[in-house]
């Protein structure tokens, strides 16, 4: 990378299998290349976002970053240190500089804690010793997000599910990180709703200096909310762009087909791409996508094509389209 | 022109409350829409706002109590299906009104081929020898766009992905031949690009059956890709209704505004996005008047009281709003 500025974040050359075990043995007969091979950073106050269809890695990737699964290759680097390599006592500082915010804010918040209990954990965490102290940090956590004061002591089941999430984001908050791993944090909530945490999310951004990694599935919101894009196909990045590129001018087989799938509201009536057949279970030997593509020809099939350069921070994988 | 042969189903002023302690839970308060043969009509609206209720009001399908059908009429092709005996309803339901449900792990029974499910339904409608309902049960799955049906009907649901289960549900609506198909939120759970196959294929059975669909999304972009006509729901009241290019291009109601407003969309980047402050009401607490004002930019002091009528903008299009349609300017001032 040659910007000017040190990646907060960088990944390099990631990879996880997992093994499929089959049979009375339970012999491992297959590995899932959940991640294989895969590239990126993010920036000091950048958002950038891993999309793909479920299956595709992206929340590996996440996982991966968190020290919650163990990378089989590759590294992590977290401001200029190598995370991967770090046993757990090293890494127990950083791990407040790396927080997640989930899905479903239904599931990730423990129901027999009040909202101040979810909080308080993360605060004491973060070094504040003093009852009172902790107590106008829960207050000021809860503010920053949007909460009214008097919801400190009540549980997450009388809330709703744009108010869990805001306590989630408030939890993620308490330990003062620097990038927040986002794992589909809208996809469960109402239109209305998503468009209050989106605002929450850059507002955020701004006062507290943050970075995201926005992993998600909608197209519509990642090319409003990122800064950069990279699209995850079979746990390879197909394409990497900066995100009005990505969604002008994208290069990819595998992207332009994500984007002709995707319904806008603002199109009455549409046809998207559609092929009828479905991936096959087994990688193929060359490019991954070469059995759904549509100008793939033998060459795709023999090898793999490399992530290369094709404009301004605009990287492809494919022959065709390099 | 006379229209009325064209209606295959009518929902006249439906009011269904659910009772509990304290009041009553309005969930729908007084819908009135219709379907017409051969149209695709999309009830949009978040959650909370009755449009499932709705839909498993007009199947038969609530559970009452706590459910009660507190008023209204539902006719389907001339028939009242509210006053029909429990039989003949249920003849209907499956016959000639197919449904399609969100989670279709949950709608199949799993210790059963799709087969053996797909043959049921064929059988349900019509007493045929089972070399035949084997013969019509592959040519569902072709149908659908189900490869290699002959092997696929030896599967059980566990062996198919969550777009090849809607598949398969979408096969069993169709061995009866209904005339109209429910469907609710049956892409939600699916990959864009598998919800793009369903969509198409929803799309392309409509015109090959020449069936209506009706179809309850919160998804304003599946809503326009697939939508004829469109109904907006809001705290079980339609507010908005009219031809999917009316809703997308004109909106009069600043419930659909403010939603349509709320999409992120690349065209928004780096501008806020509208938010619609506050929540949803909760069913039982609806405030006074226009069920909207406490969240609405346009309130006068007499949407507080006064329930908004229908205000008719020719062509079908109608929208809840009477401060609007008397001071149309106000739209241009926001959007």
């Amino acid at each position: 990378m040659t910007t000017a500025t040190p990646p907060l974040l960088s990944i390099e050359a990631l990879k996880k299998y997992f093994p499929v075990r089959r049979g009375m043995l339970q012999r491992v007969t297959a590995h899932v290349k959940a991640v294989d091979g895969v590239d990126f950073t993010i920036q000091p106050l950048q958002t950038m976002g891993l999309v793909g269809e479920s299956g595709c890695g992206k929340s590996t990737v996440a996982r991966l970053i968190l020290r919650l699964l163990y990378p089989d290759k590759g590294t992590i680097r977290y401001d200029g240190r190598e995370i991967s390599a770090m046993d757990e006592r090293e890494f127990k500082p950083l791990r407040q500089e790396i927080q997640m915010i989930f899905q479903d804010p239904y599931s990730s918040l423990n129901p027999r804690m009040t909202v101040a209990q979810s909080i308080a954990d993360g605060v004491r965490m973060a070094g504040i010793k003093e009852k009172s102290d902790q107590q106008n940090r829960i207050k000021l956590l809860l503010d920053m997000v949007g909460m009214p004061t008097a919801s400190a002591d009540r549980y997450p089941h009388e809330f709703s599910g744009g108010q869990r999430q805001r306590v989630g984001i408030a939890r993620a908050l308490s330990v003062s990180p620097q990038l927040i791993l986002c794992d589909e944090p809208i996809s469960a909530l109402d239109v209305s709703i998503q468009a209050q945490i989106i605002n929450l999310l850059k507002d955020l951004q701004k006062e507290l200096g943050l970075s995201y990694l926005f992993i998600s599935h909608d197209l519509n919101v990642v090319s409003y909310i990122c800064d950069h894009v990279c699209v995850m196909y079979r746990g390879q990045i197909v394409e990497s762009a900066p995100a009005t590129e990505l969604f002008d001018h994208p290069r990819h087989p595998y992207t332009l087909k994500l984007l002709s799938a995707v319904p806008e509201a603002t199109t009455v009536g549409w046809s998207p791409r559609v092929d009828a057949e479905l991936p096959k279970a087994t990688l193929p030997d060359g490019c991954t996508f070469a059995d759904q593509c549509q100008n793939h020809d033998p060459a795709c099939d023999k090898e793999a094509p490399a992530l290369v350069r094709v404009g301004d921070k605009h990287h492809v994988r494919c022959w065709k389209s390099a | 022109m006379d229209q009325s042969n064209d209606i295959l189903l009518a929902v006249e002023d439906l009011q269904v409350h659910f009772l509990g302690d304290g009041p009553a839970a309005r969930a729908v308060d007084g819908v009135d829409f219709e379907v017409r043969r051969r149209e695709t009509v999309c009830i949009v609206g978040e959650s909370g706002c009755g449009k499932t209720v709705t839909a498993l009001a007009i199947l038969g399908l609530l559970k009452q109590p706590p459910a009660t059908i507190a008023g209204g009429r539902i006719t389907f092709d001339g028939h009242s299906l509210l006053d029909m005996a429990r039989d003949d309803l249920r003849a209907l339901r499956g016959r000639r009104i197919g449904m399609v449900f969100q989670e279709p792990m949950t709608s199949l029974n799993p210790v059963f081929t799709i087969g053996d499910q797909i043959g049921e339904a064929v059988l349900a409608h019509e007493r045929v020898a089972a070399e035949e309902v084997r013969r019509r049960t592959i040519r569902l799955l072709d149908e659908v766009g189900i490869a290699d049906a002959r092997q696929r009907i030896q599967d059980y649901p566990h062996q198919l992905s969550g777009g090849q289960r809607q598949r398969v549900m979408i096969a069993m609506t169709l061995a009866c031949q209904p005339d109209l198909i429910i469907a609710d939120e049956p892409t939600t759970a699916l990959d864009v690009t598998v919800q793009a196959q369903i969509l198409t294929l929803l799309k392309n059975l409509k015109q090959e059956k020449h069936m209506a669909i009706q179809y309850i999304t919160h998804d304003l972009g599946v809503v326009a890709a697939i939508a004829d006509r469109v109904y907006v729901m809001y705290a079980g009241v339609v507010v908005e209704q009219g031809a999917a290019g009316h809703i997308f291009d004109r909106a009069r109601h600043p419930y659909t505004m403010a939603l349509l407003d709320a999409l992120p969309t690349k065209e928004k980047r780096g501008r806020r996005l509208y938010s619609i402050p506050g929540s949803v009401p909760h069913p039982a607490y609806k405030p006074h008047g226009c069920p909207f004002h406490p969240r609405c930019p346009y309130r006068r002091q007499s949407c507080e009281t006064e329930f908004p009528a229908l205000c008719d903008y020719g062509a079908g299009h109608q929208a809840r709003c009477p401060v609007l349609f008397a001071d149309p300017a106000q739209t241009e001032k926001t959007s």
